[in-house]
């Protein structure tokens, strides 16, 4: 491949990695502690791509050597790796950029194991929220601290969460739910709290809803643990930080 | 190293080919481009592809996300590796390596500290120090213990885990393993580990070993500065295939392989190694930050299966090992990939059985 379709997928590949930034999606696949590393990913991206402007060193072979470098570095590239190195911003353009949601779930477990494991154990700064902005991950550590259900009971609470459903969900319940993300969406772990609502039947899957309500202990595939009985359940859009995140 | 547009049509433009691309001919293309990313736009708001259903929106959004969280450490590792093609000779690299094997092969383990890189970056540099001589056997315990023993990691794994045993467990683990492996790599020959053009390229290097450092001393530093940059770039975009294949592959396993199936063999001494291993594989995490990820597993798995991730992850995951196939021949990815895989296997089911935590 020739090195002005390289400078231009590597500026392209920066220009693309600087729209996810700016428009917030990028926080839809890592952890916004690294968006930094991005930062300086896209700029490093943009000043290669310059670099092959004002490369002076090339084309060993007109000195009459000939080496079999096909395939190899400074080499060229098929169309077949053309399309492959695209492919990170055609599919990130061709298909709009969304968080992960109820889609996910069903690959992974939603048992009280992994939900209590999937947080943490720096459980500490957590206590001292003020009670309404604690997420669900907050009140999850909380309930691991204590262990007994009956411990937090009566406490209020407001969630922010996608509704997820299977088949073990009665008809008036559903899981308000996020993803934990230590370092990106590949290593999302779901996480979430069972919510009594008699109107969740009108809610869809996937739907972003803020919470209202008081917990109270309850039951949940055979584990002791707090459930949401709702005051209030409203639709909501996907907040700017899609997941939580554990640190 | 031809240009085929050198050869062709920007030639007769301009006398200096690399500068064609800011020419006609380039400038067709990047409309072209353009065209075709606003054709996707446009395609993308008539909802056409929204048919696709979740699942592909879930295996986007982790292909992306591994890749958006690889790139910046891809990157650095090429720019590494076309700063060491400009600025260091063979002779230089020569003077460092060892001439005993064990000696290189221990080296070679903790070279992680002189180039921090992880396990995305890593491959290049590598790569870029056999072009320069490096013996084989340094280069595989390099490549294999860097993505650990680099001041970042052991940064990120000391915050996680503090003084411990899964702390300096893995720091020693790593170590051992990656430069006995690379040893026993010493007894075999170049030409059966590394592919066939990377033996080319070696070969025109020592027939023009002195080309890349002073083949134009006119040049001024910016100039040199500006080509190592764009050496990392091709070396960016020989990698970059591997990463980008690895990261569609993790993120398919991930959308298809439902998790709890894995995570529910937390129990037994040997499965919930096998467990956590396999998670690390298919996770294909970057070793800068997998400590905080395997925090999220000391509950459910016993300390030896958190620190066969901690050690295993690193070395060989789906998209390393698939980078690996950009040096080596496709054998010597498979040993790479069972070798590290039997040794932290049999070292931490020991563990497991013989150590209390």
């Amino acid at each position: 491949m020739t090195t002005s379709w390289k400078a231009i997928i590597l500026i392209v590949m920066g220009l693309f990695l600087f729209s996810r930034i700016l428009s917030g999606t990028l926080l839809f696949y890592i952890n916004e502690r690294f968006l930094w590393l991005t930062v300086l990913a896209a700029l490093g991206l943009i000043l290669v791509g310059i670099s092959y402007r004002y490369r002076t060193e090339h084309d060993h072979d007109h000195d009459g050597h000939h080496h079999d470098h096909d395939g190899h570095s400074h080499g060229q590239l098929s169309w077949m790796g053309l399309l492959l190195i695209a492919s990170p911003m055609v599919l990130g353009l061709a298909i709009p950029p969304k968080p992960l949601g109820a889609a996910a779930m069903t690959n992974r477990d939603i048992s009280l194991e992994s939900l209590t494991s999937a947080a943490a154990p720096e459980g500490g700064a957590v206590l001292s929220k003020p009670k309404t902005e604690k997420n669900i991950l907050d009140w999850i550590i909380d309930f691991r601290q204590t262990s007994d259900p009956a411990a937090l009971a009566g406490e209020e609470v407001k969630l922010v969460g996608f509704v997820y459903r299977d088949d073990r969900f009665a008809e008036d319940s559903f899981m308000v739910s996020r993803f934990v993300v230590s370092c990106c969406a590949a290593d999302a772990a779901p996480l979430g709290l069972v919510v009594h609502w008699p109107d969740s039947p009108t809610l869809a899957d996937d739907q972003w809803v803020e919470v209202t309500g008081v917990l109270e202990p309850g039951e949940f595939g055979g584990e002791q643990l707090p459930l949401v009985k709702a005051a209030s359940v409203t639709s909501t859009d996907v907040p700017d930080q899609p997941y939580l995140y554990p640190f | 190293m031809k240009y085929i547009e050198s050869h062709s049509s920007s030639t007769e433009i301009t006398p200096r080919p690399a500068v064609g691309f800011f020419r006609s001919k380039a400038a067709l293309r990047l409309l072209l481009a353009i065209v075709i990313l606003a054709a996707l736009v446009i395609i993308r708001d008539n909802e056409l592809v929204g048919s696709l259903g979740s699942r592909a929106q879930t295996f986007v959004t982790i292909f992306l996300s591994i890749f958006i969280e690889a790139v910046p450490f891809l990157l650095a590792g090429s720019i590494v590796s076309g700063l060491l093609e400009v600025y260091v000779n063979s002779e230089t690299i020569y003077r460092f390596v060892p001439r005993h094997p064990l000696a290189a092969a221990l080296v070679g383990g903790g070279m992680g500290l002189i180039f921090p890189v992880c396990e995305c970056g890593v491959v290049p540099v590598t790569r870029r120090l056999y072009l320069k001589g490096l013996p084989i056997s340094m280069g595989i315990a390099f490549m294999l213990a860097a993505p650990v023993i680099n001041p970042v990691v052991l940064a990120s794994t000391y915050a996680a885990f503090g003084w411990g045993p899964i702390f300096y467990g893995r720091i020693i683990l790593s170590f051992l393993i990656a430069s006995v492996i690379g040893f026993v790599f010493h007894f075999a020959k170049p030409e059966d580990v590394l592919r066939s053009d990377q033996l080319a390229a070696i070969d025109h290097h020592q027939c023009h070993p002195h080309e890349h450092t002073h083949d134009h001393p006119h040049e001024s530093g910016l100039n040199r500065f500006w080509n190592a940059l764009s050496i990392g770039g091709d070396d960016f975009f020989d990698m970059g295939r591997y990463l980008i294949i690895g990261s569609m592959l993790a993120a398919a396993m991930q959308t298809l392989v439902p998790q709890p199936v894995l995570l529910a063999l937390g129990a037994g001494s040997a499965t919930s190694i096998l467990a956590m291993m396999t998670l690390a594989f298919v996770l294909s995490v970057c070793s800068t930050v997998d400590s905080f990820l395997a925090l999220a597993f000391v509950n459910s798995f016993p300390p030896a299966a958190i620190l066969a991730f901690l050690v295993f992850g690193p070395m060989v995951d789906i998209k390393s090992s698939l980078m690996f196939l950009g040096v080596f021949k496709r054998r010597v990815v498979l040993y790479l990939i069972l070798l590290p895989f039997m040794a932290t296997l049999m070292i931490t089911v020991y563990l497991n059985l013989n150590m209390s935590w």
